[in-house]
């Protein structure tokens, strides 16, 4: 059963070799949505001159750091058991959770609030809402690691 | 491997001293799956927030649909906008 807690400076998550697999096949299926996605990669400004000049200065630097996220997540994931992470990893993990959750929930036409109220218990215990729900419990364990 | 943040070093377009001076909001946009404990320790992090500030701040996203979490010069505000779109949160600049 997956737990995470804190240690000293480091937070660490034990979790089953099965547990960890399908962890990275979630993100191994989600990371290709991230492209398209409208929240992964928001708008700064509503004149597009502004924001195509925007675009231009922090595009690049945005994507790499988003790569860069997504890629301590994997690193952590396949590391040796249990993960051990310090906070700068832990961010990295919270925010690349955070990319996959919107892209996730955006595929699956979420757009506004009180959208778990129009699925049924059962919706909710199934992929792909489990799986929205299952990475909301890890960002919200890691969140919790850090205060 | 720790992350990159975003480095936006000059303001967008080519604009006179007054025009980059003024202040510039950033604004924060709800969206219906972030977590509300996420964007509060966001906010602490990218703007100093004391713990009550970036709730109430978080609060305001959530009930209103917005909120001004900062005005800067245009420069500034761009780089703070810069490094919320790197947490994964809506963000936009506005004119003061």
């Amino acid at each position: 059963m997956a737990e995470i807690r804190r240690e000293g400076d480091l937070t660490l998550f034990q979790l089953e070799p099965k547990e960890r697999q399908v962890l990275l096949e979630i993100v191994d299926r989600i990371e290709p949505m991230l492209g398209s996605s409208h929240w992964v990669s928001p708008r700064a400004y509503g004149d597009d001159e502004l924001e195509r000049e925007f675009r231009r200065l922090a595009g690049e630097d945005l994507e790499r750091s988003r790569e860069a996220d997504l890629a301590t997540l994997r690193e952590g994931l396949a590391g040796p058991l249990p993960v051990r992470l310090g906070d700068p990893e832990v961010w990295g993990w919270v925010r690349a959770l955070n990319f996959l959750r919107l892209a996730l929930a955006e595929q699956l036409g979420i757009s506004e609030d009180g959208w778990e109220e129009r699925y049924s218990p059962r919706q909710h215990r199934r992929p792909p809402l489990a799986t929205l729900h299952l990475l909301s419990w890890l960002q919200e364990e890691l969140i919790d690691s850090l205060a | 491997m720790a992350a990159v943040q975003p480095v936006v070093t000059h303001g967008t377009g080519h604009s006179t001293t007054e025009e980059r001076d003024r202040p510039w909001q950033v604004v924060v946009w709800n969206d219906p799956v972030t977590l509300m404990s996420y964007v509060v320790v966001v906010f602490r992090r990218l703007f100093g927030y004391d713990l009550e500030t970036a709730t109430q701040l978080m609060l305001k996203v959530h009930v209103e649909g917005r909120a001004v979490v900062a005005t800067e010069p245009r420069e500034r505000a761009e780089v703070s906008v810069a490094q919320l779109h790197a947490h994964g949160l809506q963000a936009t600049l506005a004119r003061d």
